[in-house]
């Protein structure tokens, strides 16, 4: 496993702080989460339903 | 030579026994013996094992002196047999001649060798020049050794003699006498400690093994041998490279962030510093530091000139790199995972401290800490890739105490509310605390969560509400993340603590389940909680105790009833079966398909419907590819292939592999063809092929296939162009109604249409649209819901996706969603 702080390879077994390699490094991903740190992209003017829209298709003649 | 001692004929006289001139002739000396027989510690530091030990150190460190002075090569220590030590090297030996002012101060022929052995404060040590930088603790050396051993004796081979000289607590038992010739050369010393100073005579083979390795790593290129007879154990130490090699043995277990052991060195003011380093991936500091080859313990100032250098270094380093985000490490921060061996030669050591294992000297925390600096940061700029790796280990250590400080709070502001439980605020806890029935249902928007507030069942589920909050993370990018005290709140809520003290069995509620619209937001904040679940309470997700509810898409009623349907799919289905029902279609030539067949018209039409809508994305028009039909096997072409701007199109694989082998440039006809720019052309022709595979054909073929046993064929899904004919190509025939169509692909939302009569379809467009009784019937009573268990490989796929998306580069839109949509589906599953 590799560990997604420092990057370095584990044994998942030897660790007692899992997914991570250490407490020290689940400690710095906690701190990134406290510190809002961890987030996901999105792009401006992307709409709630932009992208299921294509899904449905025929939708419109349904309604 | 002036040889003034006795030649080799036992001489009974001056060599039996204590001769009463030794003993009475020099009250100075009798009184040095007396004081160090008196008070040892002041000498030795203690009279306890260490004590003990550090006695063949000092006559070993005679022995260093010699060999770094380039006189000798070998040093040999062997434990005998009867608990004495023998130490023996092959350097110049003792001189042995008269020493001039000795002899004149205590009035008869006195040798260097017997000066060296019972003046102290006597020898080259302490003349200028003699050894640049010597060992021994206090500079007392062997003359203390032979003042606290119950007896010793010294030979020296020197000049083809061997000359020797024995001592009983210290006290000459004769002159020095020659006994023999030799073509070695060299000192060889042994002692016995006197058991009446310490407090144990044993010596132990394990101690002076280590002390003798850390030697030989501080004195590159000695060879010292360790042998003790009463184990038979013969060990060698022979380091080349030095502290090199000691830095490299002290990581030997770990995992080193750099290959290269680093080494600097300088010199000034007869101060020399030896610094080796390396970091791993441990979180402790690991520092060796020497004074002529005392182990400082208690550090001193040639330790904080090279600490104040490292971080000044790395500091600088990181700063002109930007490796720093809003925290700048700090001195503790740069020593974690660092191994280093500092060796530093004072002329005039001035130690401090408990066990005067400090160094004091002011002047070599200055020499230490420029010296080092300079040849530091040049490494670092030269090897950038090590330097920034030893950085971010800075960066990090840095963050995590940052973190370690936050969670505490977190901690704390828990314990102190404890009058209202300490939870958050915005948690509706339920009433019952009967761990194992209770339920935390994370809600997505306040308005949902009022909703769920409303419709919860009380006795037993809790509500947080949460939302994302929006950042800008980046100059040309916006990010959605927990905001902090959503983080918080859910930490509290949960209470198991975290990291290294959590305890999962303490949770306040036995399922935790994610509430999320089914939406692009609400695949945001789902995946930002299973990835904070996954990574911060592992133990949760892989005890089976987080949940994702499924909230329904849509609302139907009919009459007076009322269902839901939870996915696009499910409703489509259920429209479908509705419209199907009396339902028949009428293809114009005079065949109704009715009854099953109708169905597995439909369901045909239903599989092809999503790879024709991909097909037409691609600006492949159906009409248009339907000229491409292979006449004899009736299937469309699945590869598109553009050569030297035609196109061409292949049927399958075969057929492909044919043209490629076909159109390959013959490589012989390149290799005979002399003309270079022929070549030139042929490779353009390669890299002119491009290869398009329609993956969606394969469905549409297979379809295709199915229509036709329901006598279908291709032409049925295009629109024809028809003139002068009134009535229409198919008509879908249910009841009293007929609707009239011009190919079949059309037929399903017409059925689909017909089923939706008499019903009022509802599609929620977020959670906070369902009413609190919604809520209830559809996703919170367990009596109806369903939950889904978040599986570990669910949450790790999540998480790998959440990396590659929180990753710092700016992803094109069109990627993120394409990824995005694995998201969705990966969590639905």
């Amino acid at each position: 496993m590799r560990c997604q702080i420092c990057g370095s390879h584990f044994e998942p077994c030897l660790s007692s702080s899992l997914p991570f390699c250490s407490p020290r490094c689940q400690q710095v991903d906690l701190g990134r989460w406290l510190n809002e740190e961890h987030g996901l992209p999105i792009e401006p003017g992307e709409g709630s339903e932009d992208n299921l829209s294509a899904d449905l298709g025929n939708d419109t003649q349904w309604t | 030579m002036n040889d003034t001692q006795n030649p080799g004929d036992a001489n009974p006289e001056a060599n039996g026994g204590t001769s009463p001139e030794y003993d009475q002739s020099d009250l100075q000396r009798l009184s040095d013996l007396e004081h160090v027989r008196e008070r040892p510690a002041m000498y030795i530091g203690d009279v306890t094992s260490r004590g003990l030990h550090h006695l063949v150190q000092e006559v070993v460190d005679n022995s260093i002196d010699e060999a770094m002075a380039g006189f000798a090569s070998q040093v040999d220590v062997i434990i005998n047999a009867d608990g004495s030590v023998t130490v023996e090297d092959d350097g110049r030996g003792i001189p042995v001649e008269k020493h001039e002012q000795l002899s004149e101060e205590m009035d008869r022929d006195v040798s260097t060798l017997e000066g060296v052995m019972t003046k102290l404060k006597f020898g080259g040590k302490f003349k200028e020049g003699a050894y640049q930088a010597t060992g021994g603790l206090h500079g007392v050396g062997v003359t203390v050794v032979n003042f606290l051993s119950q007896w010793c004796e010294v030979e020296v081979a020197r000049q083809g003699n061997i000359y020797q000289q024995g001592y009983e607590r210290g006290v000459p038992t004769g002159d020095v006498i020659q006994r023999g010739t030799t073509q070695k050369r060299g000192t060889r010393t042994t002692f016995k400690p006197d058991g009446s100073i310490f407090q144990t005579t044993k010596f132990q083979g394990a101690v002076l093994q280590k002390r003798l390795q850390e030697l030989a790593f501080l004195n590159r290129g000695v060879r010292i041998r360790f042998q003790d007879e009463r184990s038979d154990q013969q060990e060698e130490f022979y380091y080349e490279r030095g502290i090199v090699e000691f830095v490299e043995y002290l990581n030997r277990a770990s995992n080193a962030l750099h290959s290269e052991v680093m080494e600097f060195s300088g010199e000034v003011d007869e101060i020399l510093f030896e610094i080796a380093l390396q970091y791993t991936g441990e979180f402790t500091e690991n520092v060796h530091s020497y004074v002529n080859n005392i182990n400082t313990q208690e550090g001193g100032t040639h330790i904080s000139g090279f600490r104040a250098a490292l971080t000044r270094a790395l500091n600088n380093y990181g700063k002109k790199e930007k490796l720093f985000k809003e925290i700048t490490p700090q001195g503790d921060d740069f020593r974690e995972g660092l191994t280093a061996v500092i060796s530093v030669r004072v002329p005039h050591p001035q130690f401090e401290g408990q066990t005067k294992t400090k160094l004091g000297n002011s002047e070599v925390e200055g020499i230490v800490s420029t010296g080092f600096f300079e040849a530091f940061s040049n490494h670092l700029e030269e090897n950038p890739k090590a330097a920034k790796t030893i950085v971010r280990k800075g960066v990090l250590a840095a963050e995590a105490r940052e973190a370690a400080r936050k969670a505490k709070d977190v901690l704390r502001k828990r314990k102190n509310a404890l009058s209202g439980g300490g939870l958050p605020g915005k948690l509706r806890d339920c009433i019952s605390n009967e761990m194992e029935r209770c339920e935390l249902y994370l809600v997505e928007g306040d308005s949902a969560g009022g909703s769920a507030e409303g419709g919860r069942l009380r006795d037993f589920q809790a509500i947080l509400p949460l939302r994302g909050k929006i950042i800008n993370a980046y100059k040309a990018r916006e990010d959605k993340v927990l905001a902090n005290e959503e983080v918080q709140s859910m930490i509290s809520a949960m209470g198991i603590g975290v990291g290294a003290e959590q305890d999962i069995s303490k949770r306040r509620y036995n399922k935790v389940i994610i509430m999320t619209d089914a939406d692009v937001d609400g695949s945001h904040i789902r995946t930002l909680l299973l990835c904070f679940f996954y990574r911060q309470m592992y133990h949760l997700v892989a005890g089976g105790h987080v949940y994702a509810a499924q909230p329904p898409l849509y609302r139907v009623r009919e009459r007076k009833k009322t269902y839901y349907m939870q996915t696009e799919e499910e409703m489509k289905r259920e429209l479908l079966n509705r419209g199907l029902e009396g339902a028949c279609l009428d293809s114009g030539d005079g065949r109704v398909v009715e009854g099953d067949e109708m169905t597995q018209l439909c369901n045909v039409l239903a599989t092809m419907e999503e790879a024709l809508t991909a097909l037409e994305r691609r600006g492949i028009n159906l009409k248009a590819h339907a000229n491409r039909i292979d006449p004899e096997t009736e299937r469309l072409p699945v590869y598109r292939v553009f050569l030297r701007g035609e196109e061409h199109w292949l049927a399958d694989r075969d057929k492909l592999e044919e043209f490629k082998q076909e159109h390959q440039p013959a490589e012989d006809e390149s290799a005979t063809d002399e003309n270079d720019e022929g070549e030139g052309e042929s490779n353009d022709q390669v890299s002119r092929l491009r290869i398009v595979e329609l993956h969606e054909m394969r469905t549409i073929n297979t379809g295709l296939s199915d229509l036709r046993s329901l006598g279908f064929d291709i032409q049925s899904l295009i629109a024809q162009e028809r003139t002068g004919v009134e009535e229409a190509r198919y008509e879908l025939q249910r009841g009293d109604s007929t609707i009239p169509l011009e190919e079949l692909r059309s037929l399903l939302s017409a059925v689909r249409s017909a089923g939706e009569k008499g019903l009022q379809l509802t599609r929620f467009k977020g959670l906070g649209e369902m009413n609190a009784e919604e809520l209830r019937e559809t996703t919170l009573d367990p009596e109806n819901r369903t939950l889904l268990r978040v599986e570990m490989e669910d949450v790790a796929a999540a998480d790998d996706l959440f990396r590659v998306l929180m990753g710092e580069r700016v992803e094109p839109r069109r990627e993120f969603i394409e990824k995005h949509a694995l998201d969705v589906r990966n969590l639905d599953v």
